[in-house]
């Protein structure tokens, strides 16, 4: 049996390629990040190991046009395709397994991902999808659903894998009732790099130092929080599931010795706390891993690493660290179920400067209810925290509502919601009523980006180098401007609606975007296209 | 749920259950929750805080969480180590491990735990005391017992792996496997990872719809 685990490639007509894999809210980027699917890679992996014929399909790292992608994919000929999808582009999915299926009328169709989880009845109307799976364990469920299909003709009628909603006839679809939430993570395989072609994501993405880096299997399936509004990881049916730390440490090891990684990024939910985290930055000092030139990196939150497990992480060479700001204002941390106050942010990122971690602040503006003073707020307190060195690097994006997360139901229901289409909810603009008008947020993203370019910015940065760090020199002589290449790529992409009013860039922001642009045009490392 | 719910309130006592398992009470100046829910606590100044599930009952006048104190783990040593008068931080209530309907006497319950994964069946006792429900308590020693007192007899049973005593001597899933369940039961699990896969495991086996075991994972 063959088959193939598709991402089609999506272009707009501004020319910018859409991301689309787990969790990640869709954007359409000039410059695409190629990120690697981690549950998709592991069930293409298992199902390989099962013996079946798999087809890693994915365009976007593959760097193929929509028309390679669609007529490679129909000569083939699989037996089951599964497609992963999100609110933005789920018209543009629909459509594709459509014409798919005019051209593979055998063929089945799964679809899976956090919008169709929520409403499967809504796809199996609107495309020729035969499965929709409500369970983000996509690889447990493919490696029970995927033998059953091979072995059972009928399947359509006696399937009983949880978590399926299954087009039985034209006028029927069944349901196999809620899914399993947890899922022993050790059985499902670590991530077989030759198969899923790793080195198509191991140069295009900002948040490698160095390269070649690469995505671990993720440690903590969902998120052990899982209560933040406006993530996917937050639902009814949703809690979490952790993998063994002597596991991932031996995937860790493999990936440094044989494949030669120089840094590898967990993006978990939120990675281990505590005394796991503890355990495995032992772990890679007892190997001697953190001396074979390589970086760690993962997802975390303010209040989880204490200073003493921040210590240890640093000495076992871990880097970059990604965390969910979100905003400033107690009460947005609050409306969003943040689980923590503000007064936890600044301890954690101390601790983290003085052990020489990298934060990087994801920042979000624009939400139903945020005022002028509260946007204001956390514009002050994100300037403060890059002047004074606190993060290194932030990314600022508009929160929207997608996939029928709380905070989108909440949206709904408070009849905030302005988009008409799921086409709208590509992170391009905002599509709520806010109390202030939308280019205030607009302006807050310039201005928050824009110190990126500031004196006291910049300064900070180059004190970094008295510390003598390896790292830091890197930060600011190899990622510093290839950050800034995908920080004036953001500008661009957030800040596209409101180009009408806007205040133009002054001219030492525009020179620096300029000579960004150019330099990275010429040294960005581009490495082969697999086929 | 109220917008703003007070997020700091002073310890009014610990109270030891076991050498490591302990009751933190806290006053609880109206902090509004739903039982089963859980609750950020943290320590002003430590920089971390840790979920907790709420232990008392929403009638409650206080807040109590019942509490492993784990070798190596920061929030719940330093928690165990407070006075009375010590102020911690509060984030929350989150969380939809909670009963839907719990004036629905038709239906019936079966709360499976692990070790302090009993703290949202207490929580759910003391708040609906005629729920048609029953306890299964995995634990390794008698001592583990919590408060077994503060449960009617034909709803508690305790199943004790360590040592003889209890109400049965194996684990939770040695007594589901002689025991089984009706289909219309709706199943609640709570506790460590590794007990909830396999309880999952008997449950399906024994006709129980994906659709009524819920769950929660601690560790």
């Amino acid at each position: 049996m063959k088959i193939a685990i598709s991402y089609p490639p999506i272009v707009n007509k501004r020319g910018q390629t859409a991301m689309v894999s787990q969790n990640r809210n869709v954007q359409y980027f000039k410059y695409p990040t190629y990120l690697l699917p981690v549950i998709y890679a592991q069930a293409a992996t298992w199902l390989k190991n099962l013996g079946f014929e798999v087809r890693w399909d994915d365009g976007n790292s593959q760097r193929k046009t929509y028309k390679q992608w669609f007529d490679q994919l129909v000569a083939w000929q699989p037996d089951i395709v599964v497609l992963e999808s999100t609110t933005p582009v789920m018209n543009f999915y629909w459509q594709t397994t459509n014409d798919l299926k005019r051209a593979l009328p055998k063929t089945i169709f799964i679809m899976t991902g956090y919008h169709s989880v929520r409403r499967p009845n809504e796809t199996l109307d609107k495309s020729a999808v035969d499965i929709v799976l409500k369970s983000n364990h996509v690889d447990f469920v493919l490696a029970k659903l995927i033998p059953y299909i091979a072995k059972h003709n009928n399947w359509r009628r006696t399937c009983t894998v949880e978590g399926l909603t299954i087009r039985v006839d034209k006028k029927r679809v069944r349901d196999t009732g809620a899914f399993r939430q947890v899922e022993p993570l050790d059985n499902s395989p670590l991530v077989g790099r030759d198969l899923v072609g790793w080195k198509n994501y191991a140069y295009e993405n900002g948040n490698f130092l160095q390269t070649p880096g690469t995505y671990a299997t993720s440690v903590i399936r969902d998120c052990m929080f899982g209560k933040c509004t406006f993530c996917r990881y937050n639902g009814p049916d949703l809690t979490f599931s952790k993998m063994s730390v002597e596991k991932s440490l031996d995937e860790y090891q493999m990936l440094i010795e044989k494949y030669g990684v120089k840094e590898i990024f967990d993006d978990s939910g939120v990675w281990y706390r505590g005394a796991d985290a503890r355990r495995f930055a032992q772990g890679i000092i007892d190997r001697g891993l953190h001396k074979k030139g390589c970086y760690f990196g993962f997802n975390t939150r303010f209040e989880y690493l204490d200073e003493e497990t921040i210590k240890l992480l640093a000495e076992a060479n871990f880097r970059f660290v990604l965390i969910g700001l979100e905003a400033a204002s107690n009460e947005t941390l609050r409306r969003l179920n943040k689980g923590y106050q503000n007064d936890y942010i600044v301890p954690c990122l101390t601790w983290m400067k003085k052990y020489g971690l990298h934060p990087h602040m994801t920042v979000m503006v624009g939400y139903y209810w945020e005022t002028q003073e509260m946007l204001d707020e956390t514009v002050r307190f994100v300037k403060e925290l890059m002047s004074s060195g606190l993060t290194r690097s932030i990314q600022v994006t508009l929160c929207t509502p997608l996939d029928y997360t709380p905070y989108h139901i909440e949206c709904i229901t408070k009849k905030v919601l302005l988009a008409k289409s799921y086409d709208d909810f590509d992170m391009s603009k905002l599509i709520v009523k806010t109390p202030i008008p939308h280019e205030k947020y607009y302006e807050a993203i310039r201005e928050m980006y824009g110190f990126g370019f500031s004196p006291q910015f910049i300064f900070r940065q180059v004190l970094f180098l008295l510390t003598f760090r390896k790292r830091d020199w890197q930060f600011l002589f190899i990622y510093g401007w290839r950050a800034i290449r995908r920080l004036t790529n953001h500008y661009y992409d957030l800040t596209i609606h409101s180009r009408k009013g806007a205040k133009p860039m002054g001219i030492i922001q525009r020179i620096a975007v300029f000579w960004v642009e150019k330099m990275a045009s010429h040294f960005e490392t581009r490495p082969q296209i697999s086929s | 749920m109220p917008k703003t719910q007070p997020q700091k309130a002073k310890v009014a006592q610990i109270r030891f259950l076991t050498e490591s398992t302990y009751i933190l009470k806290l006053e609880r100046n109206g902090f509004q929750f739903i039982p089963g829910q859980c609750i950020n606590v943290g320590l002003p100044g430590l920089g971390v805080n840790r979920e907790y599930s709420t232990y008392s009952g929403i009638k409650d006048p206080y807040l109590e969480f019942l509490i492993k104190r784990i070798d190596g783990g920061l929030v719940s040593t330093k928690l165990s180590l407070l006075d009375p008068g010590d102020e911690v931080t509060l984030d929350g209530a989150y969380g939809l491990f909670t009963i839907k309907k719990p004036s629905d006497k038709k239906c019936r319950y079966l709360f499976i735990a692990s070790g302090t994964g009993i703290a949202p069946f207490h929580s759910f006792l003391r708040s609906y005391p005629k729920l048609n429900c029953k306890i299964l308590h995995g634990i390794r020693f008698v001592r583990e017992q919590y408060e077994k007192d503060h449960y009617p007899k034909e709803v508690y049973t305790s199943c004790v792996s360590g040592e003889r005593g209890g109400d049965f001597r194996g684990r939770v899933t040695g007594y589901l496997k002689k025991h089984s369940v009706t289909k219309d039961t709706t199943c609640y699990v709570c506790g460590n990872s590794s007990m909830i896969n396999d309880v999952y495991d008997i449950l399906r086996n024994q006709g129980l719809s994906a659709s009524n075991i819920l769950t929660e994972t601690f560790f």
